[in-house]
């Protein structure tokens, strides 16, 4: 029966006392560039309270600063851009052609390894279509990056 | 001795003969004390029994107590195939079929939400992360432990990992002095959290500016099984949550050691966990199989400003707050691949800026300019913080000390304890260079024709150096607390002191000048008040060169009634190795009436 929570959010986000809304407030970083979880700034305020930003004196479950998304296991593309944070990680590796947050996109949209490097390419020639402005969402951007598969000979039957 | 016992015990374990074996020998089986989180001797707290109170643990009443009786609960009801007990305790259940050769029954087939998530989690492979220091704040500095759990097809997708965390819950907003006490002797509940490990990554690395080290443990699919299952069970169950001991790396350990208990992990006994000595403990141990280092933004954004040239530097300030100096000629004339550093400079600039807060439009719109100006110019790759020294391999946690010098015309001879952790001019390797934090740091003195005395007493002492830059411009602090020895008219008094204040540093090379503002107040026996209040400047210079520290410093005081201190002095320390250094000091200390020059000359012995 206490089971009965956590299993119908998967690997649900915390094992930890209390709730957190789905895509929380108080995820105060990583929104610079998207709107999105930004919320209230929390990070500040914990660290009024515990003089250590994000709670981190002893090590607190992340359940309490509200950063924990619903989010089940994250591994499929647009799971993983809805992460407070992450799609900025993702733009910043597509502009400049590589990095963790490219990679990780890639493997969870199930791109074969051997296929990555042309991916990343690909997606580092078209980013302007991709992230066409600092307002566009999660579901834009992988709709746009659905498009651009779409158009690439090698890509196309992968998305 | 005590391990080769263990791993007979263990040998024996898993010989069909354990199956005929006794309830009292079962119960004292090391696996089964781990999968209770019997505490063997390893703490001060709850030696004997479970560290867990909550009921929801056990299937005895007085399970957390009796080991045995929670064995034959748990035998009578994991038994049956349809036990609804076994989908709670998956671990319990594979230790007792195992142990007493149950029929395989259909084990948890009809566990549906344990399969489920078994399913999702990933079980590949197993890390042990430590986010380190955080710059500038204190209660981090000691760092943090978490575990990551990978999917195993692909080593480059970390950022999909899990983060196991054990930390404490604190509900609503709490005055800080309650905070800290329950912090160091309990009251805040702890529990295990499960959350994508891209999220730790953010919180660390991305937002409070920690750099992180992930150890790849060597965990086989057999002992993976156990932490996994036993990670289920542990779900919602409430631990107390104490700062010193009981705390995020110590659960850690009993997990590691749950799944290997014949590494003998908690055999020692733990005073206080700090984080560095518990991967040292798993390295000892040889649970390490390689080392990753993860920077921090703050890092990323230095490396690629040592990049630039000063009219670059300014360029990307420049441009960080204003896109359009990119129609600038200075700008223009740049070759496209310094356009690029200089583009991933103001970016990473503006990033960090903004890493706290409401979103700004403005801010946005800029960043997603220079993404796409990034974007427009080739990219210039490799660029990457240099590695500094792991954490494990610095020098130990607690020091001793002995030594001897003259006080003016006076010889003496000392000895110095301290229970923790490293003071800026100790060997740097493993820590962070400008970053001081001792507790509990005792020296002890006997002078020529004297008693033996009480010389120093440093309840707390720490210090923070954050250098600044033309991109980052952080302020550093100190604050100390305890007992020490001045000049008040002609004799040397114990005073009882807190003191502390905000300063400024910078880096050139190797070499960190600082300046600090301070205040002091101070009981002492020479003085009528009660309390006396001083305020004064703390400036000075360390220098980290290879194979010696430097540091230059002076230090003077005004008090409330006139009362003066001055205080210039110079420490080298040499370290010989990783846990031995020679120390010298000289210090001119005293006032108005009287002022004595100190040569202190010790051998520090690190440890632990």
């Amino acid at each position: 029966m206490r089971k009965t929570l956590l299993a119908a959010a998967l690997v649900a986000t915390s094992f930890g006392a209390q709730a957190s809304a789905p895509g929380g407030s108080g995820c105060g970083w990583g929104n610079m560039l998207f709107e999105g979880n930004d919320g209230m700034p929390m990070h500040v305020l914990a660290t009024l309270v515990n003089g250590t930003s994000g709670n981190r004196t002893f090590g607190i479950t992340s359940g309490t600063n509200g950063c924990d998304t619903s989010g089940a296991l994250s591994y499929h593309g647009e799971n993983m851009l809805a992460q407070a944070g992450v799609m900025e990680e993702v733009a910043q590796d597509m502009a400049v052609g590589d990095g963790e947050a490219l990679t990780a996109l890639s493997v969870s949209m199930g791109i074969p390894a051997e296929e990555r490097d042309h991916f990343k390419k690909t997606m580092h020639e078209n980013f302007s279509t991709i992230f066409p402005s600092e307002d566009v969402t999660a579901e834009e951007v992988m709709a746009n990056i659905q498009k651009v598969m779409n158009q690439d000979k090698q890509l196309a039957s992968l998305s | 001795m005590k391990s080769t016992y263990l791993a007979l015990i263990l040998v024996l374990a898993s010989a069909p003969l354990w199956a005929r074996t006794t309830p009292e020998e079962l119960a004292e089986h090391p696996r089964w004390k781990a999968l209770l989180h019997i505490n063997q001797g390893t703490t001060w707290r709850y030696q004997g029994r479970s560290y867990i109170d909550d009921p929801d643990f056990f299937l005895h009443e007085s399970g957390a107590t009796d080991a045995r009786a929670e064995l034959e609960a748990s035998i009578e009801q994991l038994r049956s195939s349809e036990s609804e007990a076994r989908c709670d305790f998956p671990a319990r259940y594979r230790f007792l079929s195992q142990q007493l050769d149950w029929p395989d029954d259909g084990a948890l087939s009809h566990c549906s939400e344990y399969q489920e998530w078994r399913g999702a989690m990933p079980e590949e492979r197993v890390a042990l992360i430590f986010p380190a220091s955080y710059l500038n704040s204190p209660s981090s500095m000691f760092g943090h432990t978490l575990l990551r759990i990978d999917h195993g097809e692909d080593e480059d997708g970390v950022w999909l990992s899990r983060a196991i965390n054990f930390g404490a819950t604190v509900q609503g907003q709490e005055n800080s002095i309650l905070y800290v006490y329950r912090g160091l002797f309990g009251g805040y509940p702890g529990y295990f959290s499960n959350v994508p490990y891209m999220n730790k990554i953010r919180d660390y690395a991305h937002l409070e500016n920690r750099d992180m080290w992930e150890y790849q443990l060597n965990l086989d699919e057999q002992e993976r099984e156990w932490l996994l299952a036993h990670l289920w069970e542990l779900e919602d169950i409430e631990f107390d949550y104490l700062f010193l001991d009981e705390n995020c790396s110590f659960r850690l350990l009993e997990l590691i050691n749950l799944a290997r208990p014949e590494s003998g992990l908690m055999n020692d006994f733990r005073l206080a966990e700090v984080p560095a000595n518990t991967v040292s403990s798993l390295d000892r141990a040889g649970f390490i199989e390689s080392v990753d280092y993860r920077p921090s933004k703050a890092n990323e954004l230095d490396a690629l400003v040592k990049q630039l040239d000063a009219t670059e530097q300014d360029l990307a300030l420049a441009l960080a707050a204003d896109h359009a100096v990119t129609e600038r000629e200075a700008f223009r004339e740049l070759e496209p691949r310094r356009q690029n550093l200089v583009a991933r400079t103001a970016y990473a600039h503006l990033r960090l800026q903004n890493r706290e807060g409401e979103r700004s439009q403005a801010a946005a719109e800029r960043g997603m300019a220079l993404l796409r100006t990034i974007n427009g110019t080739p990219t210039v790759s490799g660029i990457e913080p240099e590695r500094p020294v792991s954490p494990e391999k610095g020098h130990g946690t607690k020091m001793l000390a002995a030594g001897g010098g003259m006080l003016g015309d006076r010889g003496f001879g000392e000895l110095q304890a301290r229970f923790s952790y490293h003071d800026w001019l100790d060997n740097p390797d493993g820590y962070l260079n400008g970053a001081a934090i001792e507790a509990f740091n005792a020296r002890i003195r006997r002078t020529e024709g004297d008693d033996l005395t009480l010389e120093q007493l440093d309840v707390v002492n720490i210090k923070s150096l954050a250098p600044r830059n033309s991109f980052r411009k952080p302020v550093s602090w100190f604050v100390n607390g305890g007992l020490d020895r001045r000049f008040i008219g002609e004799k040397r008094h114990l005073t009882r002191h807190i003191q502390g204040g905000p300063g400024l540093a910078w880096e050139l090379g190797p070499v960190m000048p600082y300046a600090y503002a301070m205040a002091r107040a101070e009981n002492n026996s020479a003085h009528e008040v009660l309390v006396s209040t001083a305020a004064g400047a703390r400036a000075g210079v360390l220098w980290y060169a290879d194979g010696f520290q430097l540091g230059l410093e002076a230090e003077g005081l005004y008090y409330h009634n006139d009362d003066r201190r001055y205080r210039p002095s110079a420490t080298l320390n040499v370290p010989l190795g990783r846990n031995h250094a020679l120390r010298a000091r000289i210090e001119r200390d005293g006032g108005p009436d009287r002022a004595e020059t100190e040569f202190h000359l010790s051998w520090r012995y690190y440890f632990d």
